[in-house]
């Protein structure tokens, strides 16, 4: 009744980006970082932020010419197996996405919250809301995270102000040491956590400008690199490079050793551990979102329960999987670097050539015919 | 088939008589009527619907007399002719519909000759006429409330709206009480497709009958399965007619004192009609207190839970251990001290509720003090665990709408199930329920969590009015339900710039 309800808003998609590159980075992307390049970590942020505009670039010459939805516009240009073949390849990154972000929610769920729980309900139990909130569509997964955006904002602001206290500038010295290499390494590190911001292609149906699709994925990267800047740095002066490296989690460490004024609650990394449980939540239900969506289309489904169960089963196994075998994570890790990286700047490239060659050749066709 | 009302008059009694027969509450009387009295008349009417005492100044005994006093050719003229100058009299056609238009509690008039039956309005059917409303209490502003009657109630309305572009449309429920039901709008401000969309749902059932609001409520809602409400209900005349304001429908049915507003919001259940009478600062106060306490309602004695048996890292030692010295010696789980007290609260509510006025508040007391008293004596719960329910109780009744408030209420033995099994993470787990459920939720198409959310289709504006009311001020713009073009609601004369002068 009230028009284009049905679509989702840039603000909508910016907070569910943010939410999406957020959780995930900020909790895994500090250790990562300190390790392989200690202080100059924010450079290797920096040199991951220029390589997803990159990305982000290619995303928007390929949304220019996009008509209606991203597996059309494959198959208008690449043909359909093709299409098929690059859909297969978003579907497996995605379902694996769901998987491993769901591994990294129960266990964090299970380490912070819930110590004696078992990881097969914890997940499945994860996976069960999923399912909810993808079965009614978009909107609904929209207005969630619109809600939640500043709920988690505010105390995680609030929370690394008083952290301002603890830190020690001399920590993030010294800079400008580690090899390239490190640096490099470092950089394509912070990029594979930037890899969901593929789902903007996937978006262009649903949201009520789409022209601005690409700004608005630009204002969540660099907002969240700013922000991950930050962590990193109040971080890196709390606990020095050293310790940061070896601590699996340190922003939620980190939230264990805040005190607010007034002494009342003594810890709050219980409490703080919500805004991750919701960030990586947002994220699986992205995967389980956009693989529903890709199965979708593959096998042409009037509705998506089908698709969604699919993708969830295999979620599961994957999550069940990487939980087992921790070998499998870092299998994950070679994949997300040498195929999935490479493999969506390699489709947008195909793609983008392949649409300025059919253009080029139907103006030719145009002159010949004049 | 309808049985057409035919100029015998005897063939008329007969039908009537016939669809009537065995009901003692209906009296029907022939009467001698012309100079002469040699023309024949009936009269029926329900007992007390018609007033008896003041029979010669009722609009039937002034058209007895009327017809007393002229020729018995000429009757059946001067009722054709005169039948407008009787306010609200009607001709029906047909023996059933003028039995249904003496079922509305007015007196039905056949004359020998005249092939048409006559509605003649009195008194109609007795109802309580106009009380102060027992819920929704405001400090300040009017305290009229809806009663019984439909058209009491439209006029209660129309009293606070006095402008032609309020429109009263009227249609029936209940095949066969044939309730009558009101949708009250303003004609200029409400949304495109909205009324229609609407009158198609009620449209959409047939029921024998519709005794109250709740029913045509339940019937027309279209997430069955939501504990939320997604019409919003009103007692509050004033209420009523400030959500036409802005652009929403106001759904009236006889014999309901409760009114239905659609659509409603979760922002829209939290409002009070004082937000608007008092100033800003009070009204933000208590509109963020009330939202706390909706929340509080729901998670408080949960999260008593979570903390206390799965995170007591999060408490002072101080404080762990007074709960701890207090919890001494009772015999029960925390879950399932909760849960007795909750029950046991509810039990007390519903007691109150039924049993009259002064006995349900002795109820209160006698529950509240001694008996919760008796069970910290007993050491069958805690006093922290009754602290723990009685501020959540008092969250549940600050909350402004009941039916919205009962929600929270069923919903808070989930999250005491989830917290006292999952610790903090089934209240992060229920939470996030709750959200994606609410943010499904619609009602007519506006998203219940407006406008947290979509709140760009009106331009951020509405988001002025929410956890905090801004002066009235800056509320220059109708909220989101209002039609498109029709939005601007105040203009401050001599301000240049700003929403107020703009085109709505």
């Amino acid at each position: 009744m009230f028009a284009e309800n049905w679509k989702i808003s840039l603000r909508q998609v910016r907070r569910i980006l943010v939410l999406d590159l957020f959780g995930l980075s900020s909790l895994m992307v500090p250790g990562i970082l300190s390790s392989m390049s200690g202080a100059d970590g924010v450079f290797c942020l920096a040199l991951g932020m220029a390589g997803g505009i990159a990305l982000l670039w290619l995303m928007q010459k390929n949304l220019q010419g996009m008509e209606g939805d991203y597996y059309h516009y494959m198959e208008t240009h690449v043909g359909q197996w093709l299409a098929d073949i690059f859909m297969v390849f978003y579907y497996l990154y995605f379902v694996l996405l769901c998987g491993f972000v769901l591994y990294q929610a129960a266990v964090l769920a299970l380490v912070w919250l819930l110590p004696e729980g078992s990881y097969f309900w914890v997940s499945a139990l994860l996976l069960l809301l999923a399912a909810y909130g993808t079965v009614r569509g978009i909107e609904g997964r929209a207005r969630v995270y619109e809600i939640i955006f500043w709920f988690l904002g505010i105390p995680l602001l609030a929370m690394l102000a008083l952290a301002l206290r603890d830190v020690h500038t001399d920590y993030w010295a010294p800079v400008m040491y580690s090899g390239g290499r490190g640096f490099l390494q470092g950089g394509v590190a912070y990029l594979l956590f930037l890899l969901p911001l593929t789902a903007i292609l996937f978006l262009k149906p649903f949201c009520r400008k789409p022209e601005k699709l690409a700004a608005c994925g630009g204002a969540a990267l660099l907002g969240v690199t700013l922000l991950n800047g930050a962590v990193y740095l109040i971080l890196l002066g709390v606990f020095g490079s050293n310790t940061m490296g070896v601590l699996k989690r340190p922003a939620i460490t980190l939230m264990s050793m805040v005190n607010i004024p007034g002494g009342f609650f003594t810890r709050q990394d219980v409490v703080m551990t919500s805004v991750w449980f919701f960030a990586l939540f947002a994220l699986m239900h992205t995967g389980t979102f956009h693989s529903t969506l890709i199965l979708k289309s593959l096998f042409h489904e009037t509705g998506n329960r089908y698709s969604m169960c699919i993708s969830l089963a295999l979620a599961f196994v994957a999550g069940i999987g990487f939980f087992r075998n921790t070998f499998l994570t870092e299998v994950y890790g070679i994949y997300q670097k040498w195929v999935a990286l490479p493999g969506m700047a390699l489709i947008l490239l195909i793609l983008l050539f392949a649409r300025r060659r059919k253009g080029r050749a139907g103006r030719e066709r145009g002159e010949k015919g004049a | 088939m309808a049985v057409q009302v035919s100029t015998d008059l005897e063939e008329n009694i007969r039908q009537f008589e016939t669809l009537f027969s065995d009901c003692a509450d209906i009296k029907k009387r022939r009467i001698k009527v012309g100079q002469k009295l040699g023309k024949e008349c009936y009269i029926a009417y329900i007992e007390v619907a018609i007033s008896n005492t003041d029979w010669k100044n009722s609009a039937v005994g002034k058209l007895l007399k009327t017809l007393r006093s002229l020729p018995e050719d000429g009757l059946v003229h001067y009722v054709e002719q005169n039948v407008e100058d009787i306010s609200d009299s009607q001709p029906f056609r047909t023996i059933e519909d003028a039995a249904q238009g003496m079922l509305t509690g007015d007196a039905l008039f056949f004359l020998e000759g005249y092939a048409s039956a006559l509605k003649i309005p009195d008194k109609g059917y007795p109802g309580r006429g106009v009380y102060e409303t027992e819920s929704e209490k405001v400090i300040r502003g009017s305290n009229e409330g809806f009663s019984e009657s439909v058209k009491l109630n439209t006029a209660l309305i129309r009293k606070r709206l006095r402008s032609p572009h309020v429109k009263v449309r009227e249609s029936f429920a209940g095949k066969r009480t044939h309730t009558n039901v009101d949708l009250v709008y303003m004609k200029d401000l409400i949304y495109p497709g909205m009324l229609e969309e609407v009158e198609k749902r009620l449209g959409e059932f047939e029921i024998d009958g519709a005794l109250d609001s709740g029913i045509i409520e339940q019937l027309t809602e279209k997430r069955k399965y939501s504990p939320f409400p997604q019409f919003q209900t009103t007692q509050r005349p004033d209420r009523a007619a400030m959500a036409i304001l802005e652009g929403r429908i106001v759904l009236l049915s006889d014999n309901s004192p409760v009114a239905l507003i659609l659509p409603a919001t979760y922002n829209t259940f939290i409002q009070t009609s004082d937000d608007y009478y008092s100033r800003w600062e009070i009204a933000s106060f208590t509109r963020a207190l009330r939202y706390l306490a909706s929340f509080l309602a729901m998670v408080f004695p949960g999260l008593y839970l979570a903390m206390t048996n799965f995170h007591t890292q999060i408490l002072p030692t101080d404080l762990l251990l007074s709960l701890a010295a207090a919890r001494q010696g009772v015999p029960f789980p925390a879950v399932v001290e909760i849960i007795l007290m909750e029950l046991a609260f509810e039990l007390l509510r519903e007691a109150g509720v039924r049993l009259p006025g002064a006995n349900g508040n002795t109820i209160g007391i006698v529950g509240g003090l001694i008996i919760g008293q008796a069970a910290v004596d007993a050491n069958i719960v805690s006093p922290i665990v009754v602290i723990v329910v009685a501020l959540t109780a008092l969250c549940s009744f600050a909350v402004p709408n009941e039916e919205f408030a009962t929600a929270f209420r069923i919903l808070k033995f989930l999250f005491i199930f989830l917290c006292g099994y999952l610790g903090f993470f089934g209240f992060l787990v229920g939470i996030l329920g709750v959200l994606i459920h609410l943010s499904q939720l619609e009602s007519f198409g506006i998203p219940y969590l407006a406008p947290f959310v979509g709140a760009d289709l009106n331009g951020y504006r509405d988001e002025r009015d929410t956890f905090f009311r801004l002066p009235l001020d800056f509320l220059k713009k109708r909220p989101i339900y209002t039609r498109e073009g029709a939005r601007t609601r105040l203009k401050v004369k001599g301000q240049k710039k700003g929403g107020g002068n703009s085109k709505g």
